[in-house]
């Protein structure tokens, strides 16, 4: 037990080590986005609107004032993870002067619930038919399905939403297209709200199962085909073990190693996929609200997003780690 | 394999159930009594002050449907394009403009049931002023000396300097300085902190319900509709809830209307257009006919940068010119739905009366010096040739009368002369090496060609033919997409040539000083430093300065403003600082299955885009499609 | 010589692959011969479907999409390869490395390979689009996107070698002399080799994927033909609306041909890579 705690302190370390560097970087990221806040609220007032040049330039110095984005960046810098520290952003530039983290706050469980949702079904399915795949080579329908399966997976996720718009928006108009919930609705946990939720949801999600099924079918099945063929196998099946056993316990279960790995990781990015999906979808997540504030020059939000994603996946490799150890009994801590 | 034949069971049967699913679209609402309009995403849907940055969107129904202001001009024109709303009566300036009195309407409430008097107008005026960071606070400051209320119904502005377009700031032609409730702001600690939620409303509509997230706002009539200055003026609205909501990208908009989900679109694709027009028979449009769009009162041209060579040379500006075939651009950009220019003013709303129909003369007699001859660039029978080149498509939809034709297609353009251009060019020291023109330094002559991209499509597509037309001339010319850093180039001179418009107008009055008065030479920056709007060109000369001088001692509606415009645009046709290209075209469709009695270019009363504020006479003028509403 | 032909004989994956492939080649062959300049529009009739005359129809751009796909593909591909190569040599090399030294150095090395997958790469790039703007052409792009694209499968293929350390065989060639650098590349190369052709297809896909989504948010070189390209333009006009149906369909198809070209050859050649896998077809 005391090998084990040693090896948890270290990764936790490894943790923080990430945490810390992935943040740095990003922030450095950030400052050098060409794409200046100020000016983007004031050509916000000031297109379509009556403008007197010097009025623009006072409400300039004005902004610059207000927004704080003076002083050098190695201030910001200490500043920053002042307010990290406390989980709080700061202000955001392009929503001033409500919090960051109030932003982010509302747009978290509508980008977590849908891609944590459709991540875990397309692990799940991907898997179980990548593996019956991989183990019954020659099994019709499961080849039929593989090659369904496989041409949906290189088509861009922007188009998979635009065809599920055009098929369940248009051609047969039965499912939402956009937004997160019917119009004036009060959230809250009632059957009507959530109900809403769901099946406002169901195109997005069902877009991204598509789009992620692929990659666990196709792997899993690469994976079983290996130790299907492995000399463990072979002997189990030499010496009849069962059908269903065989399947499950020899093979399926020595195989998922990988695939839970890669289960944690894609968890750990839930935020980078959501981009194009909530694009398309007009889903009200962070995947929009990142590419909002990119395109507002709104830092103080990119980073908050970007400082989320990074905690995200380090946690997700962090218990992996610790977890390895349980699934795989041949890898000894080091 | 029982399990697989289970599961595709399970699928067949769970998509056969989908259409159980299907929801009201509006909860709570019926869909008779409501107008959906395309509204924006709002970064911070709590927030309804709109005299503070905070991101809140302003256009998401407050600034349309909840505040009023003095003035509003119909920028399509019409038969009276100023309206009088909180004021009774236009600006009385005295002799040297240096104040200005406003008379205001008696009997106008607060939503909250608190009189509006001029109390709250010498209120805002003052707040605005005294924090810098609010909207339309600087302009105050700059202009207004004191603000007093001798009366609970007059207001006298006095003024730090003469402005005989002070009152700009009050008039609405997208948005203008609205009237804050003293009664709520002034126990308020800090304004620009402040989020005013829920917004007390000055207008017919009040606040409903939002989404958090920002997708949707909903605004319903007041009870006490009449004590408002729409009720006064317009009557009783058939519209009892306004829903304003974010629509997703343009395929998914033009679907949702076709669903009827949609009402009112603010800008799709050309294409999404026609494909509207022709399958949906419950759409309506500006023009019933090709081309459907609604010209709005900018003017997307060619900016040059003129403070780079070689854009700084008037002859290698007009050459560019000349290289273009404007039909091409049309029917690249907007599949010949564009409505061109040749003068640096959008033709639209009052505009042709004003100065497309004096000034044909004059711009058919217009001369241009090559370096080796005199020639005459205009051609004002471009409207019939593009009206030629589209009917194959549209057949009858396009109109036979010329005059008619050039209502819709623009008066005229230059025409392409490749020859002239050459000339023009060598007259500017240019040289051609085999295909390729080459600058007086002997380097390869470039341009690149700025455009904001996807978020304004048809511009950027404009961009693309011009760019390849330049190219086809053996002048190295590339698209550059710009995205958001768009805005900022434009204002630090990081620019060579750009798609972009720096002249919008009133629309619906002749003066130009809406845009003019910034270009005074006064404001110019050097590159890097940012220029402030609208004058993006950094367009410099003494004659410009001088009209401009001459048009600030002038009143607003004295007749001399008109002259003023003509000598403007007579000038920019001979300096050409900017190739103005057409009215910027918005295809803007209508659904007619629950509101009937949308504007269109016969019956022009009010503004229709979602994003004015001047589109709430639209609102309270519709008619219900079904008489159940009722 | 011998050994394609057998497996084009035997193999029938191989050879549909194979064909898949060919097709793919030959239009980006083909893209050298183009009659009209590829960025040229209007020079055929717009909004045509697929006819004899265009045989993949033409665009609402005038373009006719035979060749506007050669030169997207090749493009596209060139994109796509470089990335996958260069992302390879990345991940294979710190995740065998990392995997069979383990202890202090195994961490180091995931802690950085784990800060780099850390961090989003989509704000990344988008930024650095913006920040770089003239400078920012596509092997640039490339590269950038391979430095993106590598820690995930890394850590994959370390997670293999990590329990190939402790296997029996590893041991044995240890103790047999064999160099740290040998063991890699000859006994443990070929266990993860399942694992790199996958994910060298997954990431060839991505690469395709991230061109496309930072295309269709409008931060590409939008002069240039590439399959996102055609996309982006294809959006500009409303082609899925406006029914011209052929302009999205086209790039989307030879896409899937090109994806299942590469699956099928690669599970054929690692059939053959693995020769128990191969006895397991012949019956064994």
């Amino acid at each position: 037990m005391h090998g084990f705690l040693i090896y948890l302190m270290k990764r936790f370390g490894q943790f923080l080590f990430v945490v810390f560097t992935g943040v740095t970087l990003s922030f450095l990221i950030a400052h050098f986005s060409p794409v200046d806040p100020i000016e983007q609220t004031v050509s916000l007032l000031t297109s379509f609107g009556n403008t007197d040049p010097r009025s623009v330039e006072l409400l300039r110095e004005s902004l610059r004032e207000l927004y704080g984005t003076g002083g050098s960046l190695l201030d910001q810098y200490f500043t920053f993870w002042g307010r990290v520290l406390t989980g709080d952003f700061g202000p955001s530039l392009s929503a001033f002067p409500t919090p960051v983290s109030t932003v982010i706050g509302r747009a978290l469980p509508w980008t977590v619930g849908l891609l944590t949702l459709a991540t875990l079904f397309s692990w799940t399915l991907g898997n179980l038919f990548g593996a019956l795949a991989g183990y019954f080579r020659d099994n019709r329908p499961l080849k039929v399905l593989g090659v369904f399966v496989m041409s949906m997976q290189p088509i861009p996720t922007y188009i998979v939403g635009l065809s599920m718009i055009i098929v369940f928006g248009y051609l047969w108009p039965v499912l939402p297209i956009s937004g997160g919930a019917q119009l004036n609705l009060e959230p809250g946990f009632t059957w009507e709200y959530v109900s809403s939720v769901i099946v406002h949801g169901t195109l997005p999600a069902l877009t991204l199962v598509c789009v992620g099924l692929g990659g666990w079918f196709i792997s899993m099945r690469s994976l079983v085909s290996n130790i299907v063929t492995e000399d463990h196998v072979v002997y189990a099946e030499l010496a009849g073990v069962p059908g269903r056993t065989m399947f499950s316990q020899y093979v399926a279960r020595n195989a998922m190693l990988p695939q839970v790995t890669g289960l944690a990781l894609t968890l750990g990015h839930v935020f980078g996929g959501a981009v194009i999906v909530e694009f398309v979808f007009n889903y009200p997540g962070m995947g929009k609200l990142l590419v909002a504030g990119i395109y507002a020059g709104d830092y103080s939000l990119v980073l908050g997003v970007t400082t989320i994603a990074i905690i995200a996946v380090a946690t997700a490799v962090f218990i992996i780690d610790v977890l390895y150890p349980l699934i795989d009994p041949r890898v000894k801590l080091g | 394999m029982k399990f697989l034949r289970t599961i595709a069971v399970a699928a067949v049967a769970s998509l056969l159930a989908l259409p159980a699913l299907a929801q009201d679209f509006i909860a709570g609402i019926p869909r008779n009594e409501a107008l959906i309009i395309q509204g924006p995403t709002a970064q911070n849907a709590d927030w309804f002050n709109i005299w503070a940055p905070g991101g809140g969107a302003t256009t998401n129904g407050t600034q349309q449907l909840s505040a009023d202001t003095f003035w509003f001009i119909n920028p399509e024109g019409g038969p009276n394009p100023w309206q009088n709303a909180l004021a009774t009566e236009p600006p009385i300036y005295n002799a040297d403009f240096t104040e200005m009195t406003v008379k205001l309407r008696q009997g106008v409430y607060w939503s909250d049931g608190v009189e509006f008097t001029a109390d709250d107008v010498v209120y805002t005026v003052q707040t605005l002023i005294d924090h810098p960071g609010m909207n339309w606070a600087a302009a105050f400051g700059v202009n207004v000396a004191s603000v007093e209320a001798p009366d609970r119904d007059t207001v006298v502005f006095k003024l730090k300097a003469p402005n005989s377009r002070f009152h700009a700031l009050f008039t609405v032609r997208w948005n203008a300085a609205w009237i804050m409730p003293k009664h709520i702001f002034e126990k308020v600690a800090d304004p620009l902190a402040y989020d005013f939620n829920p917004p007390v409303s000055l207008s017919a509509y009040v606040l409903h319900s939002y989404d958090k997230a920002g997708n949707w706002t909903i605004w319903k009539l007041r009870d006490d509709w009449q004590r408002t200055t729409i009720g006064m003026d317009w009557g009783q609205p058939q519209v009892k809830y306004v829903v304003y909501r974010a629509a997703g990208n343009p395929e998914a908009r033009v679907i949702e209307q076709r669903n009827h989900n949609l009402d009112v679109i603010n800008d799709i694709t050309p294409e999404g257009m026609f494909s509207i027009m022709k399958d949906n028979p419950s759409a309506a449009a500006w023009l019933a006919g090709f081309p459907y769009a609604h010209p709005d009162p900018t003017l997307p041209s060619v900016l040059f940068n003129t403070k780079k060579a070689p854009f700084d040379n008037k002859d290698v500006r007009w050459a560019l010119a000349l290289l273009i075939d404007i039909r091409a651009v049309a029917l690249g950009s907007y599949r010949g739905a564009a409505n061109l220019s040749a003068l640096a003013t959008p033709p639209t709303g009052s505009a042709p009366e004003d100065y497309f129909v004096p000034m044909q003369d004059w711009l058919t007699n217009f001369e241009l010096d090559t370096g080796t001859r005199k020639i005459k660039p205009y051609d004002p029978t471009i409207a019939e040739q593009l009206a030629k080149m589209v009917r194959p498509q549209w057949g009858d939809q396009i109109p036979t009368d010329p005059e008619q034709l050039k209502r819709t297609f623009g008066f005229g353009w230059w025409k392409q002369d490749v020859q002239a251009a050459t000339e023009l060019l060598q007259k500017a020291g240019f040289t051609k090496q085999g295909n390729r023109w080459m600058k007086p330094d002997g380097t390869p002559f470039t341009i690149r060609v700025q455009v904001e991209g996807d978020a304004i499509p048809t511009l950027a597509r404009a961009g693309t033919a011009i760019a390849q037309q330049w190219t086809q001339a053996g002048i190295d010319a590339k698209v550059d997409v710009a995205g958001p850093t768009h805005g900022q180039r434009l204002g630090t001179g990081d620019f060579e040539t750009v798609i972009a418009w720096s002249i919008e107008t009133w629309g619906g009055h002749p003066d130009l000083s809406f845009f003019l008065d910034s270009y005074h030479s006064e404001f110019i920056k050097p590159v890097g430093e940012i220029q402030p709007p609208r004058n993006l060109q950094r367009w410099e000369d003494p004659r410009l300065d001088e009209i401009i001088e001459r048009n600030r001692t002038v009143a607003f509606d004295a007749p001399e403003v008109k002259q003023l415009g003509q000598d403007f645009l007579k000038l920019a046709v001979e300096e050409m600082p900017m190739i103005p290209l057409m009215a910027y075209n918005k295809f803007a469709p209508f659904d007619t299955t629950y509101w009937t009695n949308y504007p269109s270019i016969d019956n022009p009363y009010s503004a229709s885009g979602p994003n004015w504020s001047n589109i709430r006479y639209m609102v309270v003028s519709l008619k219900a499609a079904t008489p159940a509403a009722q | 010589m011998k050994i394609l032909i057998d497996l084009l004989r035997y193999n029938r994956e191989f050879l549909v692959g194979a064909i898949f492939l060919a097709v793919i080649l030959a239009l980006v062959v083909a893209s050298f011969f183009a009659p009209y300049d590829e960025m040229m529009t209007y020079v055929v009739i717009p909004d045509m479907p697929p006819s004899a005359e265009y045989w993949l129809g033409t665009n609402s751009r005038g373009q006719d999409l035979f060749w506007q796909l050669a030169a997207s593909m090749r493009n596209t591909l060139m994109f796509g390869v470089v990335v996958a190569l260069v992302s390879r040599v990345i991940a294979i090399t710190v995740g065998l490395v990392s995997g069979y030294l383990g202890g202090r150095v195994d961490q180091v090395i995931m802690a950085i390979n784990d800060t780099l997958n850390a961090l989003p790469n989509i704000p990344i790039l988008l930024l650095l689009v913006f920040v770089l703007r003239d400078q920012m052409s596509w092997p640039i792009l490339a590269v950038t996107a391979a430095l993106l694209g590598w820690q995930h499968d890394s850590r994959l293929i370390r997670s293999v070698a990590l329990s190939l350390r402790n296997r029996e065989f590893t041991r044995q060639a240890v103790f047999s002399g064999m160099r740290t650098g040998k063991i890699l590349f000859r006994e443990h190369l070929p266990y993860v080799m399942p694992i790199v052709f996958y994910t060298t297809m997954n990431n060839l896909i991505w690469a395709i994927g991230l061109e496309v989504t930072l295309s269709i948010l409008g931060f590409s070189d939008i002069n240039r033909p590439t399959i996102g390209g055609m996309i982006y333009w294809a959006n500009a006009h409303s082609a899925m609306v406006a029914g011209i149906w052929w302009w999205i369909a086209v790039p989307m198809v030879f896409v899937v041909i090109l994806f299942l070209g590469l699956f099928m050859l690669a599970m054929s050649v690692n059939e053959y890579i693995d020769p128990r896998s191969r006895l397991a077809r012949m019956g064994a």
